[in-house]
């Protein structure tokens, strides 16, 4: 048996040292590009009802560690962060000023690891959400933001924002008549980019010429040429519409000249039981899985009790610092401060002269004698 | 130039990955092939090739390590990766098969023994129809599992049938039809994306060439 007290449950991990101080620099980078643009800093509570994440997240509320609390209601560890913003945003800031923008930080938890390359089960996020503004100027607001912390990371050329809407996808699964066995097996074959399990799976209701190009709806990423293409393969309507949205977005970043920088990627499917319309994804060089993610969930304020658009993002902040800890190389993230280095034999003096120098602004090293240790 | 990695499983699949790769112009040397090194370029250093266990392929490629891999189905449907798997290769090809003594009495009820290397995949499968089973996880020679009454019957891949039946087997039931991926990374595939699918249009269009070519 593991001895508890030298053994560490799995997936959880101490910082200190150089990684705790990059840490604390990317944390320091995001807040002030947060502050930059009039947000505010939110802390909400580590536990809470479990109820309140199964409405934010859906299925994926399922892999948080939960407990019963004193009155037999299920708790929860947080397993993510926004559920618990939106909730604040309806009731405590609900008379507060529309638009309403909140940053975060904080520690998620989860039950399990969620792959075999995502194995934490504490990961901290950084994060934003702003609610009561609709339409695309909301969502070019998130994606400049997000651009600016990369930006000021360093990692100008470095990182990918891929966009989408998710009400494409589901603007062709209500037009197959899908039920949602079907529409979990279709999304997941989109978002993995299986086109051939895809046209099998699709040539059991529709055409084949017409599942012939569903399929392709898989390898529908790039840049601007993507919404031509995809108008090729989608005629329902309510996907058109999504496209000429998302088409809008992308337009206003091609205009500030930002279009290196985003993707369309009409594969990415995978969060859908969470947003409601466009949804993005940041990918990092020297990162194997993605290092942020946002979107809009109008939804969730709906079935919190006051219907709102609300829309946010969230960057993981332990994946990001392994890619600047090995960007680094051998830096140690920090300037040397001067140091005054007091030491005496004579405690007293010793203290004086540390209490003097911190009053100096110095940093001070108390170097205890030999003797003594 | 990007230089992408791609992780290719050893054994069965090797020599009829590589050679597909050879038919789109991506040549490994022969001394590098035949040599003992686990990493190797190719000719125009576009390509790195990495050589691993078959259950490997999709780890190296999920963190990213691996840009890309070539791997069977059934390895893919037994660990679960979280990859991208754009393209479906003509090679590889096997079943995933449930195969038991030819004489032996129908177990209709109660706990099936199934002896797999594959606990995942066995699982899944009777788990989707109720029955209750108890998997002996093998690592190989799953085949005398039956014959010694370790288990009532196997759940594993098998190209020709052979040796299932030099030891008195018979395939029961077949579970999936499996052939080789080409996997692709999460992140790669928007970071790299130029390189990416200039690979991912290349195989595919040689893949389609060569299924028309077979009808």
């Amino acid at each position: 048996m593991t001895d508890p007290l030298s053994g560490i449950p799995s997936g959880l991990r101490y910082f200190f040292g150089r990684e705790a101080r990059v840490r604390r620099a990317i944390e320091e980078t995001a807040l002030a590009v947060f502050e930059g643009w009039s947000y505010e800093e939110i802390t909400t509570p580590t536990i809470d009802y479990y109820s309140l994440f199964e409405q934010g997240m859906g299925n994926e509320a399922s892999n948080s560690l939960r407990f019963m609390d004193a009155d037999g209601k299920l708790l929860a560890v947080r397993p993510d962060v926004t559920s618990s913003v939106a909730r604040a945003a309806v009731t405590l800031l609900k008379r507060r000023e529309r638009p309403l923008r909140l940053w975060y930080v904080a520690p998620v938890f989860r039950q399990h690891a969620k792959s075999q390359a995502e194995f934490r089960r504490e990961l901290t996020q950084i994060g934003c959400e702003l609610f009561g503004v609709g339409g695309d100027p909301a969502e070019i607001e998130m994606l400049l933001i997000a651009c600016e912390i990369f930006d000021r990371l360093g990692l100008r050329n470095d990182f990918i924002i891929t966009l989408n809407d998710v009400e494409i996808f589901n603007g062709v699964a209500e037009n197959l008549e899908l039920d949602s066995a079907q529409r979990a097996a279709m999304r997941e074959l989109i978002d993995s980019r299986n086109a051939t399990d895809l046209e099998r799976l699709l040539s059991q209701f529709a055409a084949v010429d017409e599942s012939r190009r569903f399929a392709e709806l898989t390898q529908l990423s790039g840049k601007g040429e993507v919404f031509d293409a995809a108008r090729q393969v989608i005629t329902n309507e309510r996907s058109r519409a999504a496209l000429d949205r998302l088409e809008l977005v992308w337009e206003t970043m091609v205009s500030l000249n930002l279009m290196d920088r985003f993707e369309v990627d009409l594969g990415d499917v995978s969060t859908l039981d969470y947003y409601t319309g466009l949804n993005f994804k940041i990918y990092l060089k020297g990162a194997g899985v993605r290092i942020g993610s946002g979107g809009r969930y109008d939804h969730l304020t709906a079935k919190l009790g006051a219907a709102e658009p609300a829309i946010g993002f969230v960057i993981d902040l332990d994946a990001l610092t392994d890619v600047m800890i090995a960007r680094d190389g051998k830096g140690n993230g920090q300037a040397e401060a001067t140091t005054c280095r007091v030491t005496s034999n004579d405690s007293l003096a010793t203290l004086q002269e540390a209490i003097a120098a911190r009053a100096r602004g110095e940093r001070v090293l108390i170097s205890t004698p030999e003797t003594k240790r | 130039m990007t230089q992408l990695t791609i992780a290719i499983a050893k054994g069965r699949l090797q020599s009829d990955a590589l050679d597909l790769l050879k038919s789109i112009g991506i040549n490994v040397s022969d001394a590098g092939e035949s040599s003992r090194r686990l990493s190797i370029e190719d000719q125009t250093g576009e390509y790195r090739f990495l050589f691993v266990k078959p259950g490997d392929v999709a780890v190296y490629v999920e963190h990213g390590v691996a840009d890309c891999g070539i791997v069977g189905r059934d390895v893919l449907l037994e660990t679960n990766a979280d990859v991208l798997q754009p393209l479906d290769l003509p090679i590889g090809r096997c079943r995933m098969v449930v195969a038991a003594l030819a004489d032996a009495p129908p177990n209709g009820h109660g706990m099936l023994k199934v002896a797999t290397k594959y606990p995942g995949i066995a699982t899944r499968h009777f788990g989707s129809r109720g029955q209750p089973v108890e998997i002996i996880q093998l690592s190989g020679s799953v085949e005398l599992a039956p014959v010694l009454g370790l288990a009532d019957c196997i759940v594993d891949l098998v190209e020709t049938g052979r040796t299932l039946r030099e030891n008195g087997l018979a395939v029961v039931e077949d579970i999936f039809s499996s052939t080789a991926r080409l996997i692709v990374n999460r992140a790669s595939y928007q970071l790299k994306a130029k390189s990416m699918i200039k690979l991912i249009d290349k195989v595919g269009s040689t893949v389609r060439e060569g299924a028309r070519a077979d009808a």
